[in-house]
């Protein structure tokens, strides 16, 4: 057995933990083996700009909340951008994604900067992303919209300013019992997912 | 000369234990315990209690990747992503890449060099296996029958089973015996749902996972600084607070506290060294990882405990005029007979109709559903068995990716509890056959010039056979339960080595011409060398393996004691 099918086999075991591209990603060891000597690499991933472009990728699909006070408004919880998504993006796509991953994903990049997504009104934005969904939907390959979105819900929800906006953070929860839910709880966290 | 009698009576122990994992602690304890000088040879680097679990109480937010494992390391650890896919507990695992072996047919090693082996790792299910287990092989005519019964165990398993610490319920099953249990975890809402479906619909019982979790703590536990499990489910990361069983956790310390065991580090065990006149082994041949010095080292009696693998290949590089083919190899039965459990394969589902219920506390263990088929009126095709664990929980954020949506309502959305899923995951039985073997390798050596092992081994006919009832099997309690989108599944490429529980290439018979150790688990041909892993196993049974080493570790020890103060060691 080779490793592709090593890894492939073991993310299907995982039971959908894993999403294609990420397993696509895995495949990367045959050819990193091949290419580099041990040590992670460094460098950035994204250019300056689609570092802006994806910061507002992400946003829109997990934007800061704000209260409706208008003397005062208040921020409910943070976004993509204070948790720092567009770093984390940068270092996942470039230490475990594939190269095939990496080049769907710059693919997609390319196109939003053809289309000025930074320029477009957010309604514009928000509908170019609808469609680029509702295409990605179609697909069974791994698309850009799949690792965008996957990349950005990791990097938010475990994020410290996610997690602690988004969830009841139990990291020592002490006990384990079967309970009812209360009106709009918040999901329980433990901090087991790395 | 005086010199070199000097540097030999040094390095003699009345005992060497060769692994400081799930098995060798246990030999250690209970060797030192009962008066011994016993020295423990680890291979591995030295990982210590509390102070080395460098990532226990890590912030998912503190992991540069979140979790995931970079691609540079993947490639290191390429055998172990299934269970090391995990930013937090990879460091637990061995590098493969440094440690290589061959594959003729698809084998994952998974291995943890260090001190407390795979006892840091291990998913701490703890069963006991039934008198079926022990007899199976001589109805059946397969393999060879077992040279014990369960009677000879069950004063050994109520021996380690205090000591351990074992969560779970009592249920009065012959095919999955109770052992002594500490209060059992709870079920979630849809687990004590499907438990009485699958009662009333299949008369089939389902019982909360058996696992080696200090739920309430016995002075026996906190003698060794054991505390109560927290429930963080962090216990690949592992546990300061010693609520899990591990040899570092509770057998080593209780070990060291006799003040009679010394623990080498770094010592690779490369042979027995035979006294030939008195067909007897006088000690080990060691080299170190890091400086590759050699060293002898001295006992009257040696327990081997470096895993399944390590264990036999340890008897096979130990050649000599009275065994060309590896000490003790007079059956020709080293190295085969090589089982595992199969996995991989049972069904998934959802179910509506609990949105209310839901759970606080992360819990390290799962259901359990005991062996039905070929069990009592019930026949098969095939033989033998197969159990499942799993459990129902509720989807958290990460089902987002799949989901369409974006925005503040998407986002709100994911931190609220998603749906409740449910998986049982069958875990079964593996026949002893002589064809299914490891070898050591005529001409690739690892980097200390050691054999590398060859694999070649798969599963046969009936664990095929087997493997279709597992998924049906699945789905049709589910189905039964009334649980929504069931999904029955097989991984056509699951092969052996993934089920991390290796048994067999060194099994207990009665007849020296087909076994190589007795009912004492000592070398028939080599009475003063004790094996008492996983290589030990004449059978494969379908529960989780690790508490039946246990017990035959502390058995075989005791009676190696009793054979010394007699001396007929
Ligand atoms: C992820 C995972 C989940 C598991 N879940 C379960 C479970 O739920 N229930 C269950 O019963 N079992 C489970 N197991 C299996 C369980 O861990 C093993 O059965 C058990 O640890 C075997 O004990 P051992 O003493 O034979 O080997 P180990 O615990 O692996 O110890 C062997 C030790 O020997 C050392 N060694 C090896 N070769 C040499 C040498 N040549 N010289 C010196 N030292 C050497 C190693 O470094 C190691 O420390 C699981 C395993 C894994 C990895
Ligand atoms: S869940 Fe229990 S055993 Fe596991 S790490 Fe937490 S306290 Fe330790």
């Amino acid at each position: 057995m080779n490793r592709r099918q090593a890894v492939t086999q073991v993310a299907w075991m995982l039971g959908g933990v894993f999403s294609a591209p990420t397993l696509q990603a895995m495949n990367r060891w045959e050819q990193i083996a091949k290419t580099t000597s041990a040590g992670t690499p460094t460098g950035k991933f994204l250019s300056e700009t689609q570092h802006e472009l994806m910061g507002r990728v992400a946003e829109l699909i997990i934007p800061r909340t704000v209260s409706p006070g208008v003397e005062s408004p208040r921020v409910e919880s943070p976004g993509a951008l204070d948790a720092g998504v567009p770093d984390f993006m940068d270092v996942m796509l470039r230490d475990c994604y594939t190269k095939a991953a990496q080049d769907i994903f710059l693919a997609g990049v390319s196109d939003l900067e053809r289309k000025n997504f930074v320029t477009l009104s957010t309604d514009q934005q928000t509908a170019l992303l609808k469609q680029i969904e509702a295409d990605a939907q179609k697909s069974t390959n791994p698309t850009f919209w799949l690792i965008t979105k996957e990349l950005t819900l990791l990097g938010y929800f475990t994020s410290e300013v996610g997690v602690k906006a988004s969830f009841d953070y139990q990291p020592i929860p002490g006990k384990f019992e079967a309970i009812k839910i209360k009106p709009g709880q918040k999901d329980f966290m433990y901090g087991n997912q790395a | 000369m005086n010199l070199n009698l000097k540097a030999d009576k040094d390095q003699t122990y009345d005992a060497i234990v060769v692994g400081s994992g799930m098995t060798g602690g246990w030999a250690a304890k209970e060797l030192a315990e009962k008066g011994l000088k016993v020295l423990v040879l680890e291979r591995g680097y030295e990982l210590k209690h509390v102070e080395d679990y460098k990532t226990a109480f890590s912030d998912p937010w503190e992991f540069e990747h979140r979790g995931k494992i970079p691609i540079v390391a993947a490639e290191e650890h390429y055998a172990t992503m299934y269970f090391s896919a995990k930013e937090g507990s990879q460091f637990f695992f061995t590098n493969d890449k440094e440690n290589p072996y061959v594959q003729k047919r698809p084998f994952n090693w998974i291995r943890a060099y260090h001190t407390g082996g795979k006892s840091l790792l291990w998913g701490k299910h703890t069963y006991r296996w039934n008198e079926e287990d022990f007899l199976a092989n001589a109805k059946q005519g397969l393999g060879v029958d077992w040279p014990i019964r369960y009677a000879d165990l069950v004063p050994w398993y109520n021996y380690v089973e205090k000591f351990v610490g074992i969560s779970g319920q009592a249920e009065g099953l012959a095919v999955l015996p109770d052992s002594n249990f500490l209060p059992p975890m709870a079920m979630t809402a849809p687990e004590l749902h499907l438990k009485k479906s699958v009662a009333q619909k299949l008369n089939r019982p389902i019982t909360i996972g058996r696992v080696a979790h200090l739920t309430k703590p016995q002075p026996v536990h906190s003698a060794v600084g054991r505390a109560t499990c927290q429930f963080r489910n962090r216990c690949t990361r592992g546990c300061p607070f010693g609520a899990y069983f591990s040899s570092l956790a509770a057998t080593l310390p209780a070990a060291r506290r006799t003040n009679r065991v010394t623990i080498v580090h770094n010592a690779i065990v490369k042979e027995i060294i035979l006294d030939d006149k008195a067909q007897k082994a006088k000690g080990v041949r060691v080299i170190d990882q890091n400086t590759m010095e050699v060293r002898d080292f001295y006992a009257k009696v040696l327990f081997l405990n470096a895993g399944t693998i390590g264990s036999t290949s340890i008897l096979m590089n130990s050649k000599s005029a009275r065994f060309p083919t590896g000490l003790g190899n007079d059956s020709d039965q080293l190295g085969r007979n090589l089982m595992d459990h199969h996995l991989a394969i049972g069904a998934r589902g959802d179910i509506d109709g609990f949105e209310d219920d839901y759970f606080f506390g992360a819990r390290p263990g799962s259901l359990y559903i005991p062996r039905f088929r070929n069990w009592g009126t019930d026949k098969r095709s095939y033989l033998r068995g197969f159990g499942y664990q799993g459990g129902a929980t509720r989807a958290d954020w990460s089902r987002g990716a799949a989901e369409t949506g974006f925005g503040a309502d998407f986002k709100k959305k994911m931190t609220q509890p998603g749906p409740w899923k449910i998986n049982l995951s069958g875990f079964g039985e593996v026949l002893p056959d002589p064809n299914n073997r490891f070898t050591l390798s005529n001409d690739q050596t690892d980097k200390w010039s050691l054999p590398q092992v060859v694999f070649d081994a798969d599963f046969g006919e009936n664990e095929r056979a087997m493997r279709k009832d597992i998924m049906n099997d699945g789905a049709e309690m589910l189905e039964a339960a009334g649980f929504k989108n069931v999904v029955a599944y097989d991984n056509p490429v699951a092969h052996m080595g993934l089920g991390i529980h290796e048994m067999g290439t060194a099994r207990m018979g009665k007849d020296p011409k087909t076994s190589i150790l007795n009912k004492f688990n000592q070398v028939h041909a080599c009475k003063n060398v004790f094996v008492t892993d996983g290589s030990a196993m004449t059978s494969a049974s379908n529960v989780n393996p690790s508490l039946t080493y246990m017990a035959l570790t502390a058995r075989a020890a005791s009676y190696a004691v009793e054979q010394l103060k007699a001396r007929n060691l």
